[in-house]
């Protein structure tokens, strides 16, 4: 069996072994549901407490402005319906290049009579601040830009907007779910009012994430029921997920750090060596402002499908920014919105890296690149795409 | 493993894999919802391909469509390359994906494509 290299970090990772020891006694000893007012339920209250104070102390605000949630795209719709419907209408302000849980909510809210605009974005996929200030009317009721985008690792200019939201007294809902527990997040220095995070991407267990929410903010509950999460998202917490992503949290305040170092001189490893290898090869995102661990790598002239594909068979987990589906290809409205060509787009190749990364599996893979694309030019007609 | 072991094995090792000087017949097809594209050069003596080559664009099924399509083609008379269904293809591969039928498509539009010029040439030679 080839060596199993996984660079696909931005879409899922691996639930750290402290966090599962973690978890584990939530499942079946300490099963008890948090709103009971028995010991078995006050034990799990306590372990739900204690995670949401871990997460709050992490981002250095109040465990009550914190809910849970069941992942980044519930954390996206509750932020921005949350917001909109509490204001009953008007006018939402986000970008083009937003995880799909925004561009689809924004649509959807349009279709129930909201008014969103959706901002462009330059060659490096960053939103421009002044943009967002030309964007704002009498009725603009939200702004809402990620803060790291998922397939080019871009971080966008977030305390700029956010300086200009909160002088405009406009709520601001920023998308972390890239961003938390990988480079540091200040929701005061950055302007936030509502954030998403999630747990699995950050080593904790799926199916768990969180909305920051700022003390005064006004929002609409996600969904009615009981009396959980202080009425603003009804149904019984997750326990075990929530225990766990408290824990990755904690982790990631200890190893973040460190571990930012170390990504980026292994994602620029992976860059220089393929870079040195291949001609026709570009690094799209932003040079300087991007996610430590995340290289977006345009091979002109080649299907990402098939450089997926050829690494998979070697091993290697990576994702393709253009995805085939039923015979209709879809190049990655990111790429499409940071005006990347097509020849370019439809070759591109994410590769995110990870706690788990070596600098020996960033040498397999520049080895294993190198002949896949090459074999793929050499089969491909001349002057095509 | 979502793809055959044919499938991989052509994808890995393409078949007949580049151009042809002087070929009595070229052909391709483009499917126009993704943009795989195959082009097919051919040699004929006597009415029997003797000779394919192939270049694709596309993705892994697509690559191998192709290349399995020249080797299963090679030594057959015209008139089997002009009425090609993908279906014998796809076959060939050990199944498809139903989202990717399309690949089959390609190499047997190539393919047809081709033969339609290869008889085209002869009908002007005649």
């Amino acid at each position: 069996m080839n060596r199993r290299v996984y660079l696909d970090h931005n879409a899922s990772t691996p639930v750290h072994p402290e966090v599962v020891a973690e978890m584990l006694p939530y499942f079946a000893e300490v099963f008890g549901n948090p709103s009971s007012v028995h010991g078995f339920g006050r034990a799990a209250r306590e372990a739900v407490d204690t995670a949401r104070e871990r997460i709050a102390r992490f981002l250095g605000v109040s465990p009550e402005e914190i809910v849970f949630t069941s992942g980044g795209t519930e954390s996206d719709n509750f932020g921005l319906k949350g917001l909109a419907w509490a204001r009953g209408r008007g006018h939402l302000i986000t970008s083009q290049v937003e995880h799909h849980a925004v561009l689809r909510a924004g649509q959807w809210l349009e279709s129930q009579g909201f008014a969103v605009t959706y901002l462009p974005v330059d060659g490096y996929g960053m939103v421009d601040p002044d943009d967002v200030r030309r964007a704002i009317r009498p009725d603009t009721i939200a702004v809402s830009i990620m803060h790291a985008n998922s397939e080019v690792g871009t971080i966008q200019p977030v305390e700029a907007i956010g300086a200009i939201t909160r002088e405009r007294g406009i709520p601001f809902h920023v998308d972390a779910v890239q961003t938390l527990g990988k480079i540091p997040v200040d929701v005061h220095a950055l302007g936030i009012d509502v954030m998403s995070f999630s747990g699995h991407k950050i080593y904790g267990p799926k199916g768990v994430a969180g909305l920051y929410i700022r003390k005064g903010t006004r929002m609409v509950a996600a969904q009615h029921g009981g009396d959980h999460e202080r009425r603003r998202r009804a149904g019984t917490e997750n326990v075990p997920g929530i225990v766990g992503f408290g824990k990755a949290v904690e982790i990631r305040a200890r190893e973040m750090t460190a571990e930012a170092e170390r990504l980026r001189a292994l994602r620029d490893r992976l860059w220089e060596g393929i870079r040195g290898r291949l001609d026709e090869v570009q690094l799209n995102g932003h040079p300087g402002q991007r996610l430590p661990g995340t290289a977006n790598l345009a091979f002109r002239h080649v299907e990402s499908e098939s450089i997926v594909l050829g690494l998979d068979l070697r091993g290697i987990a990576v994702s393709a920014g253009s995805a085939c589906t039923a015979g209709q290809v879809e190049p990655s409205h990111v790429l499409v919105a940071m005006g990347v060509p097509l020849d370019w787009a439809m070759g591109a190749v994410r590769c995110s890296l990870g706690r788990s990364t070596t600098a020996e599996d960033i040498d397999y893979v520049v080895a294993c690149v190198e002949p896949i694309v090459r074999r793929l030019r050499q089969a491909m007609p001349a002057g095509t795409t | 493993m979502r793809y055959s072991p044919t499938l991989i094995d052509h994808f890995l090792n393409p078949r007949n894999a580049g151009l042809m000087r002087d070929p009595d017949g070229v052909g391709q097809d483009e499917y126009a919802g993704c943009g795989d594209l195959a082009r097919v050069f051919l040699r004929v003596r006597d009415g029997l391909t003797v000779e394919l080559r192939v270049q694709t664009y596309g993705c892994g099924p697509t690559i191998a469509a192709a290349s399995l399509a020249s080797e299963l083609m090679t030594g057959r008379p015209v008139d089997d390359l002009l009425h090609v269904k993908p279906e014998e293809i796809e076959q060939a591969l050990d199944g498809l994906p139903e989202d990717r039928k399309h690949a089959a498509e390609v190499a047997a539009g190539a393919l047809r494509a081709a033969a339609r010029d290869y008889r085209t040439r002869e009908e002007r030679r005649v």
